[in-house]
């Protein structure tokens, strides 16, 4: 009956989370749909968009809700200049290249911002009250961090599919040489593309905030490139609704074993939830490694 | 085979010979050349696997962890066999390494590009996670031996073993991996990396086995890294935590060699982990705790500004004079 | 027995049936022409024979062997050889070490000091020998086509697949390159098998027998100068006579 409840519990705080999984997702998946480019240093910018968070919260009691828009705007310059700077002089290079650079833009991103704001843990508290639901006992600013993130995708999918400049991008992923007859601008496409997803990455930073308000640390983005990975390739690698949808499923699932590996004697639950979760990872990539939710060859 | 395809380990040897020198002949140097040596080791064992392949293996310091895993269970566990206990260490170490390259290699070398590199880090933090959540070999406690050490060798001997005997093995080490990147170079296997690592379907096409090569050079640099894994950490500092030796910033730091001095060439990871490790020696000393703010920068410089690494750049320029035969 | 047999073989693309169930025998020595208009197939011919793809029907045999699903890498070593449509060097390496590998791993099967000695030899049959030292990556197009030609022979192969390496060929260059394909199809009894696709007068010279694909399908095969003057081949290529 505890544990029935405690899984219940589990499972709907793993739905909540999820979909903040999948907005931090979806900056890696359209990065690599786009430019084909899997950026390494991924985490480092979910962590700007905690810290973000975080001193708007402490210097100018600023809600994280609020810091949304100032985030995305600060990721998208981030971005742009992070194209500009790096990205741009590699986007023909050998793969290898870009796996290098991107992983040494993140370390140097976390590196700046350790000299800055030191290497300590900090947090914030901004209270809004709690639900009682049965056995679920949840903050409303976790729903709200939930709805945020639905409204965030949704909105980029609007953007995507309505506009032109959207339609454009999907034109690029879909089909570069074909896109290129098309006469659109590839190179603008990727700037732009590369500084959405990033403005998405570090937005999604204030919504992990806006879910844990506490354990911001300059080093907290490693374990969520991790996450982003397995989240990615599971919903594809190049699609950023495959990632959204595959964000949801992650935090289901990684909520979910928590609650159960929690039962076996004398293991460490937490640590084996991730074991596990790397374990998926590697079955996907060897059975499907177009994503499960991705397209067929 | 042709002593000329042997002229390139000279300058390497060179190198080797005059580090030792200082090391023995200037007083205070011995610990700050088995610090470069253990970087020069790194980046010869790393280059092996991504400079002759291609292929980044973000998950490579799992096999030095493991490495260092294999060592302290030997000295934990067959302590009864006094010093016999450190060569089962360091055979324990190379067969672990062995035996986790070829579970990986056969799982993750199907995978190209972005797709291998990702499944290297999963297989990296899982790993770990496997390590703390069963809590395997003391958990995320780690295993301890100091003490251990003191009480079965004697302090005299244990001593001597972690300031000096895991120097001089380092230096082996650093020699082996040199002279088996030149043997394989001067094989078919040194051209079929190379034909793989620039087209692996023009490759298989060719009549190349890529995969028998790819594991080849995974399971080599995998060895070198369990066995440098054992001696650098266990020997050296005689204590192994898993949040330590599976610590993704020591790929960073074989990464940075290997691009720095040169993917794929002999005397690139020399140099490289010269440079690297006198840098992060003297900058920890003037600038503590930025090293990685000065390395990450020279990372990205040198991949947009000279790909192919310093000896990569020079052995271009010096293609047409005598330098070439003594570089590879 | 012929060297190669293709039975009824069919490889599929998503909705795109890329060759269409062709049958095709080639003797040892033959000189073989492959034309057809874009897209019609002739590239996933040599990719089905040469083992980048596996077929979703039918049978590949060569020199009695079954090799319809035998890894590319195993099928080489037997006898084939071929070039690609759009050069692939090994880039970094230099033009002789590319001759090598292929003497290397072909049929040929060399070691490292013999391969890198016969590697001139084969330059020279293509009239390169003088970029020998060059870094591959940094030939010209049409260059890294001759150095796929060396490469290509110096693996010793039974079946040479030449996917349009007379493409933008002046008529100085294809005249030495069918003067080459004559050579070791005489001297070495070697089959080529050369796809041509604009060069309809160049096809004339060399081929005994031509092959004309049409949307994934075998439309004709037969003499050379029966074929291209046969109406349905005619129509394909816009109403024109070829010859
Ligand atoms: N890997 C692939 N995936 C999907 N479709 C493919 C693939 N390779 C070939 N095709 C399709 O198969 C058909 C035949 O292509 P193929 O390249 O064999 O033609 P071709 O005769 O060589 O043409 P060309 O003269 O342009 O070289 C084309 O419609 C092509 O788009
Ligand atoms: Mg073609």
């Amino acid at each position: 009956m505890v544990f029935a409840e405690n899984l219940i519990s589990n499972l709907f705080y793993g739905a909540l989370l999820g979909s903040i999984y999948g907005v931090a997702t979806m900056g890696l998946s359209l990065i690599f749909g786009v430019l084909r480019i899997v950026n390494v240093g991924h985490g480092a910018f979910i962590m700007i968009g905690a810290f973000t968070a975080f001193w708007m919260f402490t210097l100018y009691s600023l809600p994280p809700v609020a810091v949304i828009p100032i985030a995305l705007v600060f990721g998208l310059a981030i971005g742009f200049i992070a194209f500009q700077a790096v990205i741009r002089r590699l986007v023909d290079a050998p793969e290898l290249s870009t796996l290098l650079a991107t992983f040494g833009i993140g370390i140097f991103i976390e590196e700046l911002a350790k000299l800055v704001w030191g290497a300590d843990y900090v947090g914030f508290s901004w209270d809004i009250g709690t639900l009682y639901l049965g056995p679920i006992t949840v903050s409303y600013s976790k729903i709200l961090a939930f709805f945020c993130s639905v409204l965030v995708a949704a909105l980029l999918y609007l953007w995507f599919t309505k506009t032109k400049l959207g339609n454009a991008i999907r034109a690029v992923v879909q089909d570069r040489e074909g896109a290129v007859v098309c006469g659109i601008n590839v190179n603008r496409i990727f700037a732009l593309s590369f500084s959405i997803g990033i403005g998405l990455t570090v937005l999604s930073g204030v919504l992990v905030t806006l879910f844990v308000p506490v354990g911001i640390n300059v080093y907290m983005g490693g374990d969520y490139t991790l996450k982003a990975f397995v989240i990615s390739v599971l919903g594809g690698l190049d699609s950023p609704w495959g990632a959204f949808i595959a964000g949801f499923l992650f935090g289901l699932f990684e909520n979910g074993s928590y609650a159960i590996l929690g039962l076996i004697p004398g293991v460490e639950p937490f640590a084996l939830t991730r074991f596990v979760a790397f374990a998926f990872l590697l079955i996907i990539l060897l059975v499907k490694p177009t994503g499960l939710l991705g397209g067929g060859e | 085979m042709k002593i000329r395809s042997y002229k390139p380990l000279l300058p390497l040897f060179l190198i080797y010979a005059l580090l030792i020198l200082i090391a023995v002949a200037v007083p205070g140097m011995w610990q700050p050349v088995a610090f470069f040596m253990f970087y020069v080791a790194l980046g010869q064992a790393f280059n092996i696997f991504m400079g002759l392949t291609g292929y980044v293996d973000f998950g490579y310091v799992a096999f030095l962890g493991l490495g260092a895993y294999g060592m302290a269970i030997a000295i934990k566990y067959f302590s009864s066999l006094g010093l016999i206990s450190i060569l089962l260490g360091i055979l324990l170490a190379v067969v672990m390494s062995i035996l986790l390259s070829l579970a990986v290699g056969a799982v993750a070398l199907r995978l190209r590009g972005a797709y291998f590199a990702i499944a290297t880090i999963g297989v990296n933090e899982g790993f770990r996670y496997l390590i703390e959540g069963v809590r395997l070999w003391g958990g995320s406690e780690g295993i301890v031996l100091s003490g251990l050490m003191r009480r079965t060798f004697g302090r005299e001997t244990a001593n001597l073993l972690s300031t000096f005997f895991s120097d001089i093995l380092i230096i082996a080490i650093a020699i082996l991996a040199a002279m088996t990147t030149i043997w394989i170079l001067n094989r078919k296997m040194g051209y079929a990396l190379l034909a793989l690592r620039e087209d692996e379907d023009a490759a298989r096409v060719m009549g190349i086995n890529v995969t028998k090569y790819k594991i080849m050079a995974f399971i080599t640099s995998a060895s070198f890294a369990g066995l440098i894994g054992a001696v650098a950490w266990t020997l050296k500092l005689t204590y192994v935590f898993p949040e330590d030796v599976f610590n993704i910033h020591y790929t960073v730091e074989a990464i940075v060699i290997v691009m720095l001095g040169g993917a794929g060439t002999l005397l690139g990871p020399v140099v490289g982990g010269l440079i690297y490790g006198v840098l992060k020696y003297y900058l920890s000393v003037v600038f503590p705790g930025i090293q990685l703010l000065i390395l990450a920068p020279m990372l990205i410089l040198t991949i947009i500004a000279f790909p192919e690494g310093i000896v990569g750049f020079i052995k271009k320029k010096g293609k047409k004079s005598r330098i070439s035969y003594y570089l590879r | 027995m012929p060297l190669l047999e293709l039975h009824r073989v069919t490889k599929r693309f998503g909705g795109i049936v890329a060759v269409d169930n062709v049958s095709l025998e080639i003797d040892e020595g033959d000189a073989i022409g492959i034309v057809g208009p874009n897209g019609s197939g002739k590239t996933t011919l040599y990719n089905l024979i040469s083992g980048v793809y596996f077929p979703d029907n039918g049978r590949i045999i060569f020199d009695g062997k079954d090799i319809t699903f035998l890894p590319a890498h195993e099928r080489t070593p037997l006898g084939l050889a071929r070039t690609f449509q759009i050069p692939r060097p090994f880039g970094s390496a230099s033009v002789r070490e590319n001759v090598a590998i292929g003497a290397m791993f072909g049929r040929a099967k060399l070691d490292v000091e013999s391969a890198l000695d016969i590697a001139d030899h084969y330059l020279s049959i293509v009239g390169i020998e003088k970029l020998a030292e060059k870094e591959a990556k940094l030939l010209t197009p049409l260059e890294k086509r001759f150095m796929e030609l060396a490469r290509a022979l110096a693996m010793k192969p039974k079946l040479l697949l030449l996917d349009e390496v007379m493409a933008g060929m002046n008529p100085a260059d294809v005249d030495r390159i069918i003067e080459v394909i004559r050579r070791v199809k005489d001297e070495e009894r070697i089959a080529v098998v050369s796809m041509v696709e604009h060069l309809m007068h160049a096809i004339t010279r060399f081929a005994e027998r031509v092959v004309v694909m049409h949307q994934g399908k075998k439309l004709v095969e037969g003499k050379t100068l029966d074929v291209l003057n046969d109406p349905r081949v005619v129509e394909i290529y816009l109403g024109k006579r070829v010859v």
